[in-house]
């Protein structure tokens, strides 16, 4: 009788530790946790993930290492979970290459590639608790933020 | 003969380095309450400038940074766009409670009101809720009183209307005090819910 509830108990185990992996693979074969929440849409913009091609939509998930990307009409918002606010102007491409916080003590550290376009930025917690810690990368300059509010525009590389 | 040739070329070439296109611009603008931040920029050389002020600029040419000048003007017709898409910038509020209780005091209950506005007029948002109490009573027993204070945030906010699955709710008990007191002290202050609306 008790072996049978043991063996129970570890098969529920075992759906649970499966239903937790559904949920996480439900979130389009991203890793980790969510960083961002699109805000704003209009024209064409996408993030692309790993590979994948997926119109952004207001209120979709954003994850380290998505790129995000507008076309000629395109333009895109995003605040982050440190309560950093990006977004992009038209003909623009900016990869979310390093993203974490642990919003119990604001400490963490971003860096952004941005490739190509516009992006207007309002910077949060991670750029107030660690000064330095928030960067943006181009193919010709790296910047580094204190705070707050700046835009950047970075020519194609053509 | 050859030399003079060379530094007669120089400053010329220097000069159309000058000239040569922009690849890339970065531009602090002012905060809203006057001033400004600061950022660094650095290039793959080695040069650094400091921006801080509003409208001050930096440029890359030539793989060289040197600090610029901008303009409203010229940030409205680059980045006209990329602000307009701008989201709702997050707000933070904070709420207080009466002693041992998850009861709003009457200010903050008239507050209650401009939180809910605010994440009403949101496209989509993400709400954080965190509890906190003074230092009276038990670390334990301030721990659950903290997260009841956040829950009855949460409650409420849902019970008005607004999705459960965009409000994240946390209990911090006496951890992070707004006003530092000893041990076993009763301090209004303390006694609240900070919320995130972004």
């Amino acid at each position: 009788m008790h072996s049978i509830a043991i063996a129970w108990r570890r098969a529920a185990g075992v759906m649970l530790a499966a239903a937790v992996m559904m949920l996480v693979n439900s979130h389009a074969w991203a890793d980790g946790p969510q960083i961002a929440q699109v805000k704003t849409v209009s024209g064409d913009a996408v993030i692309v993930r790993n590979g994948a091609r997926l119109a952004a939509k207001v209120g979709d998930p954003v994850f380290e290492k998505d790129t995000i990307e507008t076309g000629d009409d395109g333009a895109i918002g995003l605040t982050f979970t440190d309560n950093t606010v990006m977004s992009t102007g038209p003909d623009s491409e900016i990869a979310l290459e390093q993203y974490r916080f642990d919003s119990s003590n604001f400490n963490g550290a971003m860096l952004a590639d941005m490739r190509k376009g516009t992006v207007a930025m309002v910077s949060g917690d991670i750029a107030r608790s660690t000064p330095g810690a928030m960067r943006v990368r181009t193919n010709t300059a790296m910047l580094g933020v204190r705070g707050t509010r700046f835009v950047i525009q970075v020519e194609g590389s053509r | 003969m050859r030399r003079l040739l060379l530094l007669a070329v120089l400053p010329l070439i220097t000069a159309l380095g000058a000239c040569s296109s922009r690849q890339a611009l970065f531009v602090v603008l002012p905060n809203p309450g006057g001033g400004s931040g600061a950022v660094t920029v650095s290039d793959n050389g080695g040069q650094s400038v400091v921006v801080d002020q509003p409208y001050g600029a930096a440029e890359v040419r030539s793989g060289q940074v040197a600090a610029a000048i901008s303009s409203q003007d010229q940030v409205q017709k680059v980045f006209g766009s990329a602000l307009a898409a701008q989201p709702i910038l997050p707000t933070h509020f904070r709420l207080y409670f009466e002693s041992d209780s998850e009861v709003l005091t009457p200010a903050s209950a008239q507050e209650y009101k401009k939180v809910f506005d605010d994440i009403k007029r949101r496209p989509v948002y993400q709400v954080e809720v965190i509890g906190h109490t003074d230092t009276f009573a038990s670390k334990d027993y301030n721990q659950q009183l903290s997260l009841k204070r956040a829950d009855a945030i949460k409650e409420r906010l849902v019970h008005d209307g607004l999705d459960p699955k965009s409000i994240a709710v946390a209990g911090r008990g006496e951890l992070d005090l707004a006003v530092p007191t000893p041990n076993g002290v009763h301090e209004p202050r303390n006694r609240r819910v900070e919320i995130t609306v972004r």
